[in-house]
């Protein structure tokens, strides 16, 4: 326990120091805004280009903008989010590798589960703060300029992308276990994220797959049901358990703890 | 009692094998020289004692409990030096020692206070910056702080010293020196004048055996009789004498040079010199160096 509670600190220290957390806070409080301004400025921006549009011929007909217009822009924003989250922390293990700072660690009694899990929180913590607060800061300025009434789901909406991101992140973190190389870690999760799209391509697996998280925008809307969603929800929670044990159990067997480029 | 035991470890990577049968053990408070050149297996035999690297065969003992590969439970008794060690570099000295004195559950009050001597004993007291900006010398004394910090039973070094400019070198044997009086220490190298400064027991590596063994007096002695060298005043005595005693090598007209003799060899001259009133300028023994032992069994 003393173990995890050091390692935790060493790393939180790393995110403070080398700039992350700033560049995250920064990242997912611009997301935040982003997609309310969107929305505001959109009719602003329709008008502003109308005169120009008329001549070519096209008629622009009164837009309304309401809480729904930034909510869906919010989930088509977000997946940036996710993407430069994960392009900034997949080196999380095996920088440490190429650096070989891991052996001294090691040698000095360091169990490796601790190692792992610490890695595992400190991913999970940072996608939820950052996530939750560009949730929070469009959930207010919706709240501010329109009504969220108008959607449906909000929360349950929100809370399956989060979960698309921690199954994402938990990819990360087993396949960072396995590869020794940032852009072999990518590729294997990257592939994997494909390869569970496509699968979700057939209608018959459609709902059975974290990729149909994916649709969380569609709740937002009347009509559509939350029920259809639990299957995936489930299954991705339990992907995620699977993916963090096996993580755990692969580096308890790991001892290469330094890349090969001696 | 031996802290050490290897008994019979073999290693290869792919069809090169590198440590072949390998058993030798270290004796408790000792300074004990781990010699071989470089690609000798030095590193190889280390990264298998501290449970980084799997022996194909064979055994290893730390503290009289067998080394398992992995998570080996040995490596609390083990303070251990690489031979490029590797910190956060986001960190100080201070912070990066006590996240080590945390791992391995030092108390606070204590873990403090070792810190702050070791700092000073390594000479990084003050220095507040980050690792990052370390120059290879200042993280070789991180290094071996971090090493001793829980105050080990055996502390490992792998070539601590290559990294360290004279004045670092020497400082860095002055502390292994303090430390063996907690610990035993193995020490690897090829620098043989810091071997012949510290150790008690050297071994030399060579084609993955051990092809020598000892103490630093037995194996100097190994080399039975070394080479006697004479200076006489007149070339005329020199001449004479080599019609006694016939020189290996005639160095000058008054310089004569005889292999392989003892120290009987020499009171016979001596005896000799003083029976037949030669006069002469100097005579010496000249000790083989270990450099000239290693270089003969290496060719041999
Ligand atoms: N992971 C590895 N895979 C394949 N070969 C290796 C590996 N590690 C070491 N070797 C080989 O084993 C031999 C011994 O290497 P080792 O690093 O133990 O030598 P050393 O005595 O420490 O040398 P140096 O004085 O240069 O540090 C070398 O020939 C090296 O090429
Ligand atoms: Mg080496």
């Amino acid at each position: 326990m003393k173990q995890l509670t050091t390692f935790l600190r060493k790393e939180l220290l790393y995110t403070i120091r080398t700039g992350r957390l700033l560049i995250l806070t920064i990242l997912f409080i611009l997301f935040g805004v982003m997609s309310p301004a969107i929305a505001k400025l959109t009719p602003w921006l329709m008008e502003m280009m109308s005169d120009s549009l008329a001549e070519t011929g096209i008629m622009i007909t009164e837009m309304e903008v309401n809480a729904l217009t930034s909510w869906t822009q919010f989930y088509k924003n977000i997946p940036i989010a996710l993407i430069v989250f994960i392009l900034m922390f997949s080196n999380i293990m095996t920088q440490e590798y190429q650096r070989g700072t891991l052996i001294l660690i090691v040698t000095k009694g360091m169990k490796h589960s601790a190692i792992v899990i610490a890695k595992g929180i400190v991913l999970c913590f940072l996608w939820t703060a950052g996530y939750w607060l560009a949730f929070a800061i469009t959930y207010w300025y919706n709240a501010y300029f329109w009504n969220n009434s108008i959607a449906s789901n909000i929360g349950f909406s929100a809370a399956s992308f989060y979960l698309l991101g921690l199954w994402l992140l938990s990819l990360i973190l087993l396949f960072s276990v396995v590869f020794t190389s940032y852009s072999n870690v990518l590729l294997a999760s990257g592939g994997c994220f494909l390869t569970v799209y496509l699968l979700g391509l057939f209608p018959k697996l459609e709902n059975y797959l974290p990729v149909k998280l994916l649709q969380c925008t569609n709740l937002l809307f009347e009509g559509s049901s939350r029920p259809d969603y639990y299957y995936a929800v489930g299954i991705t929670l339990v992907l995620c358990v699977v993916n963090i044990t096996a993580s755990i159990l692969a580096f308890n067997r790991r001892t290469r703890l330094k890349a090969a480029s001696q | 009692m031996d802290m050490l035991t290897l008994s019979h470890v073999s290693k290869a990577f792919g069809e090169h094998t590198v440590i072949d049968d390998l058993s030798f053990s270290v004796a408790e408070h000792s300074v004990f020289g781990f010699i071989g050149r470089n690609g000798a297996g030095k590193t190889t035999t280390i990264n298998m004692i501290l449970g980084l690297l799997r022996q194909d065969a064979g055994e290893i003992w730390v503290n009289q409990e067998p080394v398992h590969y992995g998570q080996t439970t040995t490596n609390r008794y083990v303070g251990y030096l690489p031979d490029v060690p590797e910190f956060y570099d986001f960190m100080t000295p201070k912070e990066y020692l006590s996240l080590c004195g945390d791992i391995t559950g030092m108390q606070k009050a204590q873990k403090n206070n070792r810190i702050t001597e070791l700092l000073e004993l390594v000479g990084l007291d003050g220095i507040n910056k980050h690792i990052h900006g370390f120059s290879r010398g200042m993280k070789q004394r991180l290094g071996i702080a971090q090493a001793l910090l829980n105050q080990p039973l055996l502390l490992i070094c792998d070539e601590p010293t290559s990294a360290l400019d004279p004045l670092g070198r020497k400082e860095f044997l002055d502390i292994l020196s303090d430390a063996r009086q907690y610990t035993t220490i193995i020490f690897s190298t090829h620098i043989l004048s810091d071997v012949e400064r510290i150790c008690d027991e050297i071994a030399l590596l060579n084609n993955g055996k051990i092809a020598l063994c000892g103490t630093l007096d037995e194996i100097k002695g190994l080399h039975q009789g070394s080479c006697l060298e004479i200076v006489f005043d007149s070339d005329r005595d020199a001449a004479a004498f080599q019609g006694i005693f016939p020189a290996t090598k005639q160095l000058s007209d008054v310089r004569l040079s005889f292999d392989k003799t003892t120290k009987t060899d020499m009171l016979h001259m001596m005896q000799y010199l003083a029976e037949h009133h030669i006069q002469i300028q100097r005579m010496e023994l000249l000790e083989a160096t270990l450099e000239e032992l290693f270089m003969e069994v290496i060719s041999e």
